[in-house]
């Protein structure tokens, strides 16, 4: 039995006039993961996320979410979704209590002790009014508003933005247990550390172009690493040559490092030939390998 | 440079409004110099003495001096201060409101400068919007050919630039002050108009002329600068309060801690926060407010609706039923005068009876426009407005199509219409009571019906504006257009033979046609203008859910 994913596009483009915002994008994202969804302002995040929410019309491809059509099925769509904008605006003049229940009214099937529960997690103030409350403050609403329906889907665009880090932390706390739940979590950020500590996958969008999608493990176990290597006596760097993934070695007294990018087995196999008395290895972390993309485009460019 | 940058800033934020405003004078004055040129103006100057005193009309007035009265010295005078008090009360306090205060103030400048560099914007665009004023005083009785020998109209608006100063600086002096700009536009506009109708009334009231010297604005017209030429011995008065307020404001700005962006309290959050009635508060503000769209959006225009039908009932309503019964005689000798350009303007009522009066008054010209201004900015805000303001977005993540967030924002327009149209109704049903006029309840609740009607009509096009755009601009300068221009072409093409037929083309015709105030409800008219809303909404639906929602910011 195949899983259907809970969001997948096929195809999907959106021209602005000349402008190519969204180019072929074609995407899955299964039940029960959190996916990353990573790019440089301008790539076409937003414009991704727009066009899953029904707000703006793809040129060309489809979007579907949980199986139904975003075009078509939309309003069936957004009775499972919950929805973080980027750059959240809510009205001034409603408390946050009142706004939750503006939107719990539309929405239905909202249970409010749950709804207090996740104030509670996140330190919000209901009972002031929008307008009076710090983009921080703001934005616990706006998150309590995407997660009080327990949605099968929940599509977040820079949802941590202003939130101190212990938010943060529940933050990804409660995104973990959506995904625990076999829920989905689509998640646009530009905190890539969030990104690695919360997500299974991720996808990189460049200019448009999907140039990217793999698991957080994968694209960090392809990564270029540091490898160093302390031997007993002085190594002759040659000995390395023509291992798989070993990009460049550079030798000082006993000391030998590596940027490798392949299987540690074939370059351990060599290494212990030798007296190795340590070896450490810098984890590549996920700003890592994003600028290594964007290098390479500087690069290209 | 700070200075010249903050004023130039503040000046290029806020021209459009000062010449608007004083190029729609200047073209008012020369509307009413050619229409005061044709008809005899003993109606006028023989109108009751409180009367005159409040439009400023001298006894013997000529067509000169009287256009100038009540265009320039009295019309003018608010319309002048209210554009000054507006911006003087958003110096300091307006960049605190929008929390842009703090991003200004970083750079080396003190706050004494950031004041002042204000300040000096609003002495310039108060000078140009005097002196478009002083060139149409100049060009307009030229063109109209009227005399104007031995009148200082440069005297007038000279004053008018004083007396707009005096209030644009107390309102800043407010605003520094507090840093709350609606407290200060608002005890400024209060102060502005008391003072305007106590100079007004006192001085025709035996024993109390002098308490009107106790109000600022008798300082400013008291002398009859247009006559006499500027009164500096009254004047003086004026400008020691502007070097006062100026002072003020500097110590005000200085004194205090700068607010954040905010809110602002409204009596319904006070009551909510005490604990005697924080339930009712809460089921009245909080849940009922917000069960759904369309409450919500009536409850978002309440202010601007309870203006309105505050307007409509109390001066459009009862007051003109009362003036009636006042001027009667008066009116009897003149209307037959009135020339044919005037009478299409105001919907041709007779006005030897109380229906044409009411009609010529109250229905022609202030319904409609009430009726309009609320239906457009109910139309602008509702689609438009919630892109603009990117809540739209938010909305649209709830399960509720398109089609239903426009039907309830349609809805939320006619319950605020109806509202606006029910105070007009109960206004004039007071004001033929209290006049003893004897008018039909049924006529006027037919006539208040066509105009909720008319409004709905307009408002419907600028829905359909807002669902197309999403540009706030678009729905209001569009729609506004659009009703001037159907409003003209109801009014004039039947002064012409030949275009009378095109009369038909304009909404503003189907109100009016039946005389609905003499003979009751045309049901024809109405069919007609509610289809109009009914098919303009539909539209609307078909625009919205066909486009992509506009991104900002």
């Amino acid at each position: 039995m195949t899983t259907q994913p809970a969001i997948q596009t096929q195809g999907l483009m959106k021209h602005y006039g000349d402008v190519e915002a969204l180019i072929d994008l074609t995407l899955d994202v299964l039940p029960g993961e959190v996916f990353g969804f990573l790019g440089p302002n301008g790539a076409g995040k937003t414009t991704t996320i727009r066009t899953l929410l029904d707000e703006i019309r793809p040129t060309a491809g489809t979007a579907s979410i949980l199986g139904m059509d975003c075009r078509r099925d939309s309003v069936a769509i957004r009775r499972r979704l919950g929805y973080v904008p980027g750059d959240l605006a809510m009205y001034p003049s409603l408390t946050g209590r009142d706004t939750l229940t503006y939107f719990a009214n539309l929405r239905g099937g909202v249970e409010w002790p749950y709804v207090d529960e996740l104030a509670e997690r996140l330190g919000a103030d209901l009972a002031k009014k929008i307008g009076d409350l710090s983009s921080g403050n703001r934005q616990k609403v706006g998150l309590i508003q995407a997660f009080m329906n327990r949605p099968d889907v929940l599509i977040m665009d820079e949802p941590s933005s202003g939130l101190d880090p212990l938010v943060q932390r529940e933050f990804h706390a409660m995104m973990r247990e959506v995904a625990a739940e076999g829920r989905t979590v689509f998640l646009s950020s530009h905190t890539l550390s969030e990104v690695q500590r919360v997500a299974d996958r991720v996808g990189i969008l460049r200019r448009g172009r999907l140039i990217a999608l793999e698991s957080v493990a994968e694209m960090r176990s392809k990564a270029i690493r540091q490898v160093v290597f302390e031997f007993g006596s002085p190594v002759d760097p040659a000995v390395f040559d023509g291992v798989p993934g070993v990009r460049s070695v550079e030798a000082t007294e006993r000391r030998t490092v590596l940027s490798f990018d392949g299987k540690m087995a074939a370059l351990l196999k060599i290494a212990e030939q030798h007296d190795v008395l340590d070896v450490t290895t810098e984890e590549a972390d996920l700003e890592e390998i994003f600028l290594t993309y964007y290098r390479d485009e500087a690069v290209t460019a | 440079m700070i200075f010249a940058t903050v004023t130039t800033k503040t000046i290029r934020d806020r021209w459009k409004g000062w010449l608007i405003a004083t190029v729609v004078m200047g073209l008012m004055l020369w509307w009413v110099m050619s229409i005061y040129s044709q008809i005899d103006l003993s109606f006028y100057t023989s109108m009751p003495a409180v009367f005159r005193s409040v439009a400023n009309i001298a006894k013997g007035a000529d067509v000169g001096s009287l256009a100038y009265g009540v265009m320039y010295a009295s019309y003018g005078g608010l319309i002048l201060a209210s554009l000054a008090l507006a911006m003087g009360g958003a110096s300091i306090a307006g960049e605190e409101r929008d929390g842009t205060i703090g991003l200004l103030l970083a750079n080396p400048k003190s706050r004494t400068r950031v004041l002042a560099a204000k300040a000096s914007a609003l002495v310039v665009l108060a000078g140009l919007g005097a002196l478009i004023l002083w060139a149409a005083a100049r060009i307009v009785p030229a063109a109209v050919g009227v005399r104007i020998d031995g009148m200082h109209p440069g005297a007038l608006v000279f004053e008018m630039f004083v007396n707009a100063l005096f209030y644009g600086f107390l309102a800043l002096a407010i605003g520094a002050w507090t840093g709350r700009a609606s407290l200060a536009t608002g005890v400024t506009t209060g102060v502005m108009v008391l003072s305007w109708f106590a100079v007004g009334l006192f001085p025709v009231i035996k024993g109390w002329e002098g308490v009107a010297k106790a109000f600022p604005w008798y300082y400013y017209n008291a002398g009859k600068p247009v006559l006499n030429g500027v009164d500096w011995g009254l004047l003086s008065v004026l400008l020691v309060g502007i070097v006062i307020f100026a002072a003020v404001a500097v110590v005000g700005v200085n004194r205090r801690d700068l607010r954040g962006q905010s809110v602002g309290v409204t009596l319904i959050d006070r009551l909510r926060s005490n604990p005697a009635t924080k339930k009712f508060a809460d089921r009245l503000a909080g849940s009922a407010r917000v069960s759904r769209i369309w409450v919500k959006t009536v409850s978002e225009h309440q202010g601007l609706v309870i203006v309105v039908s505050y307007v409509m009932f109390l001066i459009m309503g009862v007051m003109i039923g009362l003036l009636y019964g006042l001027i009667d005689q008066a009116i009897q000798k003149f209307a037959g005068q009135l020339p044919k350009t005037l009478l299409a303007m105001v919907g041709n009522g007779d006005l030897r009876t109380p229906q044409g009066f009411f009609q010529v008054e109250t229905f022609s010209m202030t319904a409609p426009i009430a009726l309009i201004t609320v239906t457009i900015m109910m139309a602008a805000r509702a689609l438009a407005g919630e892109e603009g303001r990117r809540t739209m977005g938010l909305l649209l993540a709830n399960p509720v199509p398109r089609s239903t967030v426009v039907l309830q924002k349609a809805l939320a327009m006619v319950v605020n219409a109806v509202l606006v149209g029910f105070a007009t109704f109960a206004g004039v049903v007071v004001g033929s009571w209290l006049g003893r006029l004897g008018m039909d309840i049924g006529n006027i609740a037919a006539i208040s019906a066509l105009a909720t009607l008319l409004g709905l009509a307009f408002g419907g096009l600028a829905l359909a504006l807002s669902a197309g755009t999403g540009r706030t601009k678009i729905v209001v300068y569009v729609t506004s257009g659009v009703a001037l221009a159907m409003y003209l072409v109801n009014s004039f093409l039947p002064l012409s033979a030949g275009l009378a037929g095109w009369a038909e083309w304009s909404p503003f015709y189907y109100f009016l046609r039946g005389d609905p105030l003499n003979r009751g409800m045309d049901w024809g008219s109405g069919a007609l203008l509610a289809g109009l809303f009914v098919g303009l909404v539909a539209l609307s639906v078909w625009l919205f859910r066909r486009r992509d929602l506009r991104q900002v910011g």
